[in-house]
């Protein structure tokens, strides 16, 4: 069985020869770059310094070679420009704060405060406020909220809102028609993240990829804005989803053949206790632009459709089937009402679970590799059979993860695997 | 007819801020002692916490309630000060170092402040040499650090250290996702809470105990 035909079997609920995996198929189920380092020195592979594909999480690209040695099933087509607006392109050397070589786009330009912060321009953007900032002793940027100076709360517009979508330029279409054309036959599962599909993903409502931002740019703003203003919030994503559902069919009509699974949304709706938003907020604000976007998908398209939310999100996972998603990712199962084993009894057979292999709170950063090894087996007892299940940790692998950590994990998948 | 203390207390329930502004003039307008004012905004924090707790009401619920209550603060503060009413206790807040993480913070800090203590937010990735610095330039009686990464909670037991080392007579309590009371009672903190509501009790069990 080739891993397109496995991933796309498990996602319909079919038990496959064995479990596939993922890790680096998108920028929540990556690999921080200091890790996918240490992995390349791990598998003796070429010494080569590691690029950075997602600057913010700074999360490092698995390359064809380390897609092999782990045995990967999902091959991502990136988006053509990066949370902070440039395009990954001519890489040039960068030395992270943390002393590590990689290797970043030409148009990553930063600049270190004197207190040995890092901050990171928009679109390359020297002469632009910095959108992003990395601490001294941190292993990743923040986005920085720039507000607007004429903001007015009593006075929102959706257009100062919508500024970031629009639709698919010619240029988008030549990336996407040349990345289409270099993955037709490739044998792995396709994932891209659609654009503009993410209805209030607070990691992206400050904008970092604009160079001025206006409207609604701040995280507790922005929270605030849909408990007050719902309606606004409402109109917003609507206009939101129209776009998208153009944009949708031009990148069907370039690649829609190659495409297996479409990262719909990351929008975070759970916290470690307890949900963002209450369910019937969820239910009226959020679920019928997700419908719209799953039913189009659905009829037009054989793409499989995945939902990103951290958290303890169990009261809103039927919501998520209701919406029409197909897959769901993280499966915090660290997080209050997560347990593995009744999320599967439970929904088990209407939705797949992509995540939720290894607890990255606790077990992978600071457990034996004894311990990763019996969570993981124990993980994929539960959640392999009837199919419905695609291994990935918790989220993205961070840094500080010791490496004989994830090789233990990748190992404990392989054990499974065996004799299948 | 609600009295001007009860339409305060129900627009910081339903996180009305013009309304809480108008109810806070016309209590001052009609002469309400303002501690009996501070009382009625205190009630209506505490009641969005004890929901807060029971999933009742969530994070968005929680950040227009307390944008109301300061807008109505910002009106009764300079009525406290002339009065000589002041909190009795200062609690210094921030995310450790290396983290930016800060909702979960700024809940606690809200809450704090409406329980009425003396907040001071010193921000997100803040150095412990910075905290020290500002414990002893505020005579803070409580810190609170939160810390959201896995990667930064050995920030947190840096921090810890370091207010220990410089032999401070402060009580430091400790949340945040990953953060447990095993992990808390570790590395030589005096508390952990688990939700914003739980920081307001432990808070003030602390200041009693101090
Ligand atoms: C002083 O005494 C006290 C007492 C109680 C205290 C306290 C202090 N502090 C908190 N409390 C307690 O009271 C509060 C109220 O009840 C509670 O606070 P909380 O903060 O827990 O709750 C808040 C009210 C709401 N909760 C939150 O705000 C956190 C929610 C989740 C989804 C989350 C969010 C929203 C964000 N994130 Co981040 N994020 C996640 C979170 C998932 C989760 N399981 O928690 C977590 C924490 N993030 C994580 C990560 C890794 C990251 N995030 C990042 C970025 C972001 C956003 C910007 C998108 C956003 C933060 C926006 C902001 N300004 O804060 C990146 C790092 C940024 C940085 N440099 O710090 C990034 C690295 C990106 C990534 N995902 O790879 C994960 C950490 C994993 C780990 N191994 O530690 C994570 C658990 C998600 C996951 N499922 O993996 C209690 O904990």
């Amino acid at each position: 069985m080739k891993s397109k035909e496995r991933v796309r079997a498990v996602i319909d609920h079919r038990e496959t020869d064995r479990l596939p995996i993922d890790f680096g198929s998108s920028f929540i189920t990556g690999i921080h770059c200091s890790v996918v380092e240490g992995l390349r020195r791990h598998f003796g592979l070429e010494p080569r310094p590691v690029r950075v594909c997602e600057p913010y999480q700074m999360l490092g690209e698995v390359e064809p070679d380390l897609l092999d040695a782990l045995g990967l099933d999902v091959q991502p087509i990136f988006p053509q420009r990066t949370i902070f607006g440039f395009p990954n392109e001519n890489w040039k050397p960068w030395t992270t704060p943390w002393g590590q070589h990689v290797v970043v786009s030409e148009h990553f330009h930063t600049y270190t405060s004197v207190e040995g912060d890092t901050y990171i321009h928009p679109k390359g953007d020297r002469s632009a406020p910095p959108s992003g900032h990395m601490p001294k002793t941190g292993y990743f940027f923040d986005t920085i909220e720039r507000m607007d100076a004429d903001f007015d709360e009593d006075d929102l517009k959706v257009a100062d809102n919508l500024e970031e979508f629009g639709l698919m330029s010619d240029g988008e279409a030549a990336y996407w028609r040349s990345q289409a054309e270099l993955y037709r036959d490739c044998d792995r599962a396709i994932s891209v993240h659609l654009n503009g599909t993410c209805l209030g993903d607070i990691a992206l409502v400050p904008a970092p990829f604009l160079t001025h931002p206006k409207g609604v740019r701040g995280v507790a703003q922005w929270y605030m804005t849909v408990a007050s203003e719902p309606e606004f919030v409402m109109e917003l994503f609507d206009r939101q989803t129209e776009i998208a559902l153009e944009n949708m069919a031009r990148l069907h009509a370039i690649a829609g053949d190659v495409i297996d699974v479409v990262v719909v949304c990351g929008t975070d709706f759970g916290t470690q206790a307890s949900l963002f938003c209450g369910v019937p907020s969820v239910r009226e604000i959020w679920l019928p632009r997700y419908k719209r976007i799953n039913d189009w998908i659905h009829r037009n398209t054989a793409w499989r459709t995945f939902k990103h939310s951290c958290g303890a999100i169990e009261p809103l996972i039927e919501a998520f089937i209701d919406s029409g998603f197909d897959i769901l990712n993280p499966v915090q199962c660290s997080a209050a009402g997560m347990d593995p084993k009744e999320l599967k009894a439970k929904y088990g057979d209407r939705i797949t679970f992509w995540g939720g292999g290894v607890n990255t709170q606790e077990t992978l950063p600071f457990g034996t590799p004894g311990q990763v090894r019996a969570e993981v087996l124990e993980r994929c007892e539960i959640f392999a059979p009837g199919g419905g299940f695609v291994f990935n940790a918790i989220h993205n692998v961070q840094a500080l993860t010791p490496i004989e950590n994830v090789v233990a994990m990748i190992e404990a998948v392989d054990e499974f695997n065996g004799g299948r | 007819m609600n009295t001007p203390l009860e339409q305060l207390t129900s627009a910081i329930k339903a996180g009305k801020r013009k309304d809480a502004k108008s109810a806070t003039q016309a209590a001052l307008d009609a002469a309400i002692p303002p501690a009996q004012i501070l009382a009625a905004l205190g009630e209506g924090m505490a009641d969005v916490g004890r929901r807060f707790k029971a999933n009742e009401v969530f994070v968005p619920e929680v950040l227009v309630a307390a944008r109301a209550m300061q807008n109505s603060m910002d009106l009764l503060e300079p009525v406290l000060i002339e009065a000589g009413i002041q909190p009795a206790h200062t609690f210094l807040i921030c995310t450790v170092e290396g983290d930016l993480h800060d909702i979960g913070k700024n809940l606690v800090a809200m809450m704090i402040k409406g329980a009425n203590f003396k907040v001071v937010d010193l921000g997100t990735n803040v150095a412990p040499d910075v905290l020290i610095e500002a414990v002893e330039a505020h005579r803070a009686d409580i810190i609170g650090l939160s810390a959201l990464l896995t990667t930064t909670m050995p920030a947190m037991r840096e921090a810890v250290a370091r207010i220990r080392e410089r032999g401070l007579k402060v009580k430091i309590m400790v949340g945040g996702a990953p953060i447990t009371e095993g992990f808390a009672h570790e590395i030589g903190a005096d508390g952990y809470a688990p939700d914003a509501g739980s920081a307001v009790e432990l808070a003030l069990r602390l200041v009693e105990a101090a």
